[in-house]
């Protein structure tokens, strides 16, 4: 006993317990003896036996009631075996020794993790690269983190026929998905086959906890993350950026596209305007100068020598009146004349008469003085206006 | 009391713990052997009370549930000479507990011991004849089938019954892991690379069209340009022949008129006149 060792230990000597109980005993009995005594009229040792007897079996056979809640299964065994499994509700069992009773959740939903641990409190999930780490059909590495979700649908097989259910799930749940992705290789797995890879683990752990009889059923396998193992993820990451470089740069060319052909069907537009603009400029401007002429055709045909007089004068005047003129009454003997012509042509930085900038096509009078004069190129800009 | 229940109680008393003393259990996931005076006697009990002779018998029960042999990692050869380092499990149950209990004590760890050497052996020439390869991807489930069948007969000697033997790991070497590591970095490196270069060329592709068709729109337009110009300077110079043709000499006359007004407009133009042109007709003198 703890406490003799106690007071064997200690060094000053306490009062023996057993003495206190002895003492103690004695108070308890003589207060019964007492309580026996005054009312002997009323018990005789039998009656006093039955009644306690009788307590006694109440009391022991009422410890047979039990309560199964909702989602749980009572599993009754009499003298240890098996005989039968109790619905929620009130039970009652032969009590101890006879039948006894354990209650099992067949409701929850529990889950085992493989190939990793998932810590709540630091809310951080860290890899343990025995359990994750495997090798693909195309001999790659990846890495796995599974978790299973399982419940127990059958009571019974759960408690009496494997020890260690959760252990026995997870080592077949490891030795499954190896078989699993080792026969797929490293592409499939990553990409398009997870699900189908899923399904296949989950259909094969059942297969395996139904032979072994474990009683219990896999809700579902999640597939937590398939990813290539960290010492190559750089190079992974960089192969999704160049896929990511690919389509970008289709992109961008077909932004250029989308920019540069608008912009051509703009500027197309544009020279199908300027030419359709001078067609009718030219068209306007015939029309408008064959109608002035023809009405002045109409004046000049009804009296021609003294028109003709009149516009021939007219532009005479005009002509003089705007240019510099040297007048040489001159007789026959034509002296020599000289004439600072540089001069004059230097006045204004312009060209003499014969200029280069001519038209090549004959343009009427007043041709330049608003419209447009054509040079290299399609280019139009508005000639010089006149000083 | 009276003296006949003074008598009734000790007797009662030692009647059942005598009782208590001559039945046992067996539970529902155990099995159990019977010895008399340390010689086994009977083994097959099913589950639930059974009598005995009190003190010249008792009882040992052994867990009659499905146990494990969880074996330790092992390094193994396979045919390319390669190692490979190998976890496994079996599931077992005992099968004939007298058995179990002579030849390895009925004690789960030791079973577990002479399992795991036996489990080692076999194993070891299985993977000796197989590859890499197959070992991964082929021939697990056949491996297992060959284990079991293999290593059952053994594993009865013991009064042990072979459920299931699975292999869980089968990992590269450290060493060897690493020039897989390489290995697959190549790979990513060139689908990488892959990837850029289509992703170039294709960006190029799409380009060179748009500058194609930029052209061509451009050229086209330029084209119908030039026709629709055409089309103008042609109506144009059928006005102007249709009006100026109805008195070609006045138009030359007017229009001549119109060509030296505009091409000697400037003021720096000088010209050099005799007085005796018809203009100065009536300049120099009245007549």
């Amino acid at each position: 006993m703890s406490s003799e060792k106690h007071n064997t230990s200690k060094q000053t000597p306490q009062p023996d317990w057993r003495l206190e109980i002895d003492k103690y005993w004695k108070q308890v009995s003589e207060k019964t003896g007492d309580f026996f005594n005054d009312h002997k009229s009323m018990f005789s040792a039998g009656k006093v036996a039955s009644a306690v007897g009788g307590t006694l079996a109440v009391v022991w056979l009422a410890s047979g009631f039990y309560i199964v809640d909702q989602g749980n299964r009572g599993v009754v065994t009499r003298f240890g075996a098996y005989s039968e499994t109790t619905m929620p509700g009130p039970n009652w069992h032969i009590p101890v020794p006879f039948e006894n009773v354990a209650i099992v959740n067949v409701e929850q939903q529990r889950f085992i993790e493989v190939g990793y641990i998932d810590s709540s409190r630091i809310n951080k999930s860290s890899l343990i690269p025995q359990e994750s780490l495997m090798l693909t059909a195309d001999e790659n590495i990846i890495a796995v983190r599974l978790a299973v979700q399982y419940q127990i649908n059958n009571a019974r097989d759960y408690l009496f026929n494997v020890k260690n259910n959760e252990n026995t799930l997870k080592q077949l749940t490891e030795s499954v998905e190896r078989a699993v992705i080792g026969r797929n290789s490293m592409d499939f797995v990553l990409t398009e086959g997870r699900s189908q890879i899923v399904a296949e683990i989950k259909e094969q752990i059942q297969a395996g906890m139904d032979e072994y009889k474990t009683g219990i059923s896999i809700a579902s396998v999640n597939l937590q993350d398939a990813q290539p193992p960290e010492e190559v993820q750089g190079a992974f990451e960089d192969a999704i950026r160049a896929r990511e470089d690919k389509q970008r740069l289709i992109n961008e060319a077909e932004a250029y596209a989308n920019e540069v052909i608008p912009k051509a069907r703009g500027a197309a537009s544009r020279i199908i305007q300027e030419a359709e603009a001078y067609e009718a400029e030219k068209i306007a401007k015939a029309k408008g100068e064959t109608e002035r002429f023809d009405q002045l055709l109409v004046e000049y045909e009804k009296s021609p020598a003294i028109t003709r007089k009149r516009l021939y004068l007219e532009a005479k005047e005009k002509l003089y009146s705007s240019t510099n003129k040297v007048m040489l009454e001159a007789d026959q003997t034509n002296p020599m004349l000289y004439m600072p012509m540089p001069q004059t042509f230097q006045q204004h930085g312009s060209s003499p008469a014969a200029s280069n900038d001519a038209e090549p096509t004959v343009e009427p009078h007043n041709a330049d003085k608003n419209g447009m004069r054509k040079t290299s190129g399609n280019e139009l800009r508005p000639s010089r206006s006149k000083q | 009391m009276s003296s006949r229940t003074q008598i009734l109680i000790p007797a009662g008393l030692s009647l059942l713990v005598l009782g208590y003393m001559s039945v046992f259990y067996v539970k529902e996931h155990e099995k159990a052997i019977l010895f008399r005076l340390g010689e086994m006697v009977e083994s097959d009990y099913k589950p639930g009370l059974h009598f005995k002779a009190p003190i010249i018998n008792n009882v040992s029960t052994f867990d009659a549930r499905v146990l494990t042999l969880d074996a330790k990692s092992e390094r193994f050869l396979t045919s390319e000479k390669k190692n490979v380092i190998v976890d496994s499990f079996a599931k077992w149950r005992i099968g004939d507990v007298g058995l179990f209990y002579t030849t390895v004590g009925g004690d789960e760890f030791q079973a577990n011991l002479r399992l795991d050497q036996i489990m080692k052996d076999a194993m070891r020439s299985e993977f000796g004849v197989r590859t890499i390869k197959q070992l991964i991807s082929e021939d697990r489930n056949e491996l297992r089938e060959t284990l079991l069948a293999k290593l059952s007969p053994t594993a009865q000697k013991f009064g042990i019954e072979l459920i299931d033997i699975r292999i869980k790991r089968i990992d590269l070497p450290q060493e060897v892991s690493s020039s897989v590591f390489q290995r697959m970095r190549a790979e990513r490196e060139r689908v990488a690379r892959e990837f850029r270069s289509q992703g170039a060329e294709s960006a190029e592709q799409i380009s060179a069209e748009a500058d194609k068709q930029k052209h061509v729109i451009v050229a086209n337009a330029q084209r119908d340009a030039e026709n629709i110009r055409g089309r103008g300077d042609a109506q144009s110079a059928e006005i102007y022949a249709k009006s100026f043709g109805k008195n070609p000499e006045f138009y030359a006359f007017y229009r001549s008129l119109q060509a030296y007004q505009t091409s000697f407009e400037k003021t720096q133009d000088t010209l050099v006149l005799k007085p005796n042109s018809d203009f100065f007709k009536y300049f120099s003198s009245e007549k």
